[in-house]
């Protein structure tokens, strides 16, 4: 009986008419970019970016000897450390404080949406004449203030550019990080609230034994999320460090910009393999992260 | 050490017209739809218009449709990288450096896609900078001067009679200005990632030195080693730049700070000059014009972007106005980057990267000039 196996075919072929478009573009933007992306870490270019032919793992053993990637990596380490756990830190309170009832809340919720709803390069000029030495305000501010004695360089200066475009990182990551815990504290149930307060548990009590565990799942999103996104951002480093020479305050991302179109290396090749390593390196400290907290869970 | 400090016009930065041949020289001859012409932008306001509505005349005249992409500086490099990459290439490409594109037997020579006439009407001094191996393969467009700009009223302000003529009085009148107080800032020195070869460039030559010594790189040489530790000694011994030298660029740098009647005295060029006329706020020496190339037709662009000419019937053109006359008299002279070494279009970079940490405080000028001549030795035997 040919009957019911038709139909199973019929099946499938309604399935893939369905799922065809989304198929599509994954195959369109992200398998085939990926797949010319590992092709191109294999291959030589010339400056001009000329084919010149297949060299194997070549450019990833000179990746390797480039004297730069040691600073470039740490910095990259600091750069998503530190904006990732300020950025949940500052976003836990912020959610806390959304959560609330208070007049004007709506206000509020929308105008924590704004630097998020700005396009990056914007806010990154914006950030860049706010922290110019003779232009911003920034220095006239903090002098007015009577904190430093003299006006900082923010970008010029090497010990201050990297926490200058930190605050940046932190200030644009806020919005979809409050959002995700804000979200996550509205899925707590009132009742085990009441519970705790039956129970007789303070306030800090409450929020360590109560809102923390239950909000366990919407910290790790955000934590995951915002590892990548911050990892692999290129705008804010790109334009808050476009004066500084050198390599000496890039992240992966615009080390390896650099390696394709603006350094002496002018190498695409090169660059593609770091664009490789970079993937890699994003999916270990993730898997890394979540293997992490999940033994955690398990322990507890 | 009295050397003789700019005054006018100090060197001459061309771009080039190439021409991409993967499409072969049958381009002209029919059998072609369409052209790709890639353009930089040189700004706003003047350059699409003047190339759509050249294109368009051109499309008239041949049938040949016109695809004009124009490009700002920033991403020109990436852009065409990338076109070649996926086998796109233009026909037509703008851009500042040609001869390892002409090293990868990219480009068409000018035998095949010029007339005699235009080839025999460039200035000598440009086209040899757009020679490779023998054969004109970058064609001049236009060209730009620097020239040494100075705030009138700060002058006045310090009683500076005259604008400095050896490094020594440059050094006194930076200090002069700088001790106005006020944030005010003897000299713009900008020698971050944007633009830093250009002014580099203009130092190294006013004290003699050089990129090339014949064909060899001369990057560390004596002179120029002499002239870098003067930069660096002028940011951290006289302190009469603005705040980290090394780290600032031209055009949100060095020339914002001038506009903003705040600088002495600047490295500019005539773009500059149009941008201070037209705010009218910095009262400032050293004014000068514009214009170009093929009698009328480019002569309104160049006109309108503030470049010179770059051909022999160009400079006859506009040697009728008294104002440009010193400028076009030194324009046969001009002196250029060694465009033509392949190898220039790595050590630009290169140099453009590095040569602020020379002049940045505890920096090393020498260490630095050591590592871009090796460099430009590695680039050139690659």
């Amino acid at each position: 009986m040919p009957g019911p196996r038709r139909t199973r075919r019929a099946t499938d072929w309604q399935a893939l008419l369905w799922l065809g478009p989304s198929l599509l573009l994954i195959g369109g933007v992200v398998l085939y970019p990926a797949a010319r992306l590992v092709q191109a870490s294999l291959s030589q270019y010339s400056v001009t970016g000329l084919y010149q032919g297949w060299v194997g793992l070549r450019n990833y053993a000179r990746l390797l000897r480039q004297e730069a990637l040691a600073t470039v990596a740490m910095n990259t380490v600091v750069w998503v450390a530190v904006i990732v756990v300020v950025t949940v830190l500052i976003s836990l309170a912020l959610a806390q404080l959304l959560d609330r009832r208070f007049p004007g809340r709506r206000l509020v919720r929308w105008a924590l949406i704004v630097p998020w709803a700005a396009s990056l390069i914007m806010t990154s000029k914006l950030f860049v004449w706010i922290y110019d030495y003779y232009f911003g305000i920034l220095n006239p501010v903090l002098q007015s203030l009577g904190v430093p004695a003299q006006p900082v360089d923010w970008l010029g200066d090497d010990s201050t550019v990297m926490g200058a475009m930190i605050a940046v990182g932190v200030f644009v990551s806020l919005p979809f990080t409050s959002y995700v815990l804000l979200a996550g504290l509205q899925t707590i149930p009132a009742d085990v609230y009441e519970a705790a307060r039956v129970d007789g548990a303070s306030a800090w009590r409450t929020y360590r034994s109560v809102t923390l565990p239950l909000l366990r799942p919407a910290l790790l999103v955000a934590a995951v999320l915002n590892i990548i996104y911050v990892f692999n951002s290129f705008p804010i480093v790109w334009t808050l460090n476009d004066r500084n020479p050198g390599f000496g305050h890039d992240t992966m991302i615009t080390y390896m910009y650099k390696i394709a179109f603006k350094s002496s290396l002018r190498d695409v090749g090169l660059a593609a393999a770091l664009g490789v390593v970079n993937v890699a390196l994003i999916l270990v400290a993730v898997i890394v992260y979540l293997r992490t907290v999940r033994w955690r869970e398990a322990e507890a | 050490m009295r050397r003789v400090m700019p005054v006018l016009l100090l060197s001459v930065v061309i771009s080039f017209l190439a021409i991409a041949c993967d499409r072969g020289p049958s381009a002209k001859s029919g059998g072609v739809a369409s052209i790709k012409v890639v353009i930089a932008d040189y700004s706003k306001d003047n350059t699409r218009p003047f190339w759509q509505a050249l294109s368009a005349a051109y499309t008239k005249q041949t049938g040949v449709k016109v695809d004009l992409q124009v490009i700002d500086w920033n991403s020109i490099d990436q852009q065409v990288t990338t076109m070649i990459q996926n086998n796109q290439p233009p026909d037509v490409l703008n851009l500042n450096s040609f001869s390892s594109y002409a090293k990868d037997g990219l480009l068409n020579s000018s035998e095949d896609v010029l007339s005699p006439k235009t080839r025999d009407d460039f200035l000598a001094a440009f086209a040899r900078g757009g020679e490779y191996q023998g054969k004109l393969y970058g064609f001049p467009i236009l060209s730009s001067a620097r020239a040494f700009f100075y705030n009138k009223s700060l002058f006045a302000k310090a009683k500076i009679a005259a604008p400095p003529k050896t490094w020594d009085e440059f050094v006194k009148t930076a200090q002069k200005i700088t001790a106005l107080g006020k944030g005010t800032i003897g000299y713009a020195l900008p020698l971050g990632p944007e633009e830093a070869q250009a002014e580099w460039s203009i130092w190294m030559w006013n004290n003699g030195g050089d990129w090339k010594s014949g064909d060899q790189w001369a990057i560390n040489s004596e002179k120029n080693l002499q002239t870098l530790k003067f930069l660096a000694d002028l940011a951290n011994t006289h302190k009469v730049t603005q705040v980290n030298p090394g780290k600032t660029n031209r055009t949100d740098g060095a020339f914002q700070l001038f506009k903003d009647g705040k600088v002495g005295m600047v490295m500019g060029f005539s773009p500059l000059a149009k941008q201070l006329d037209a705010e009218g706020k910095v009262d400032y020496g050293t004014k000068f014009l514009d214009l170009y190339y093929q009698p009328e037709n480019i002569t309104r662009w160049i006109t309108a972007e503030g470049f010179l000419p770059v051909t022999k019937s160009g400079l006859d053109q506009m040697r009728s106005n008294p104002k440009l006359k010193p400028y076009l008299d030194a324009l046969p002279n001009a002196r250029l980057v060694p465009t033509t070494d392949p190898a220039w279009d790595k050590v630009k970079l290169d140099v453009q990267q590095n040569i602020g940490l020379a002049v940045q405080p505890g920096g090393n000028p020498k260490q630095v000039l050591d590592q871009l001549q090796k460099n430009a030795t590695t680039a050139g035997g690659r």
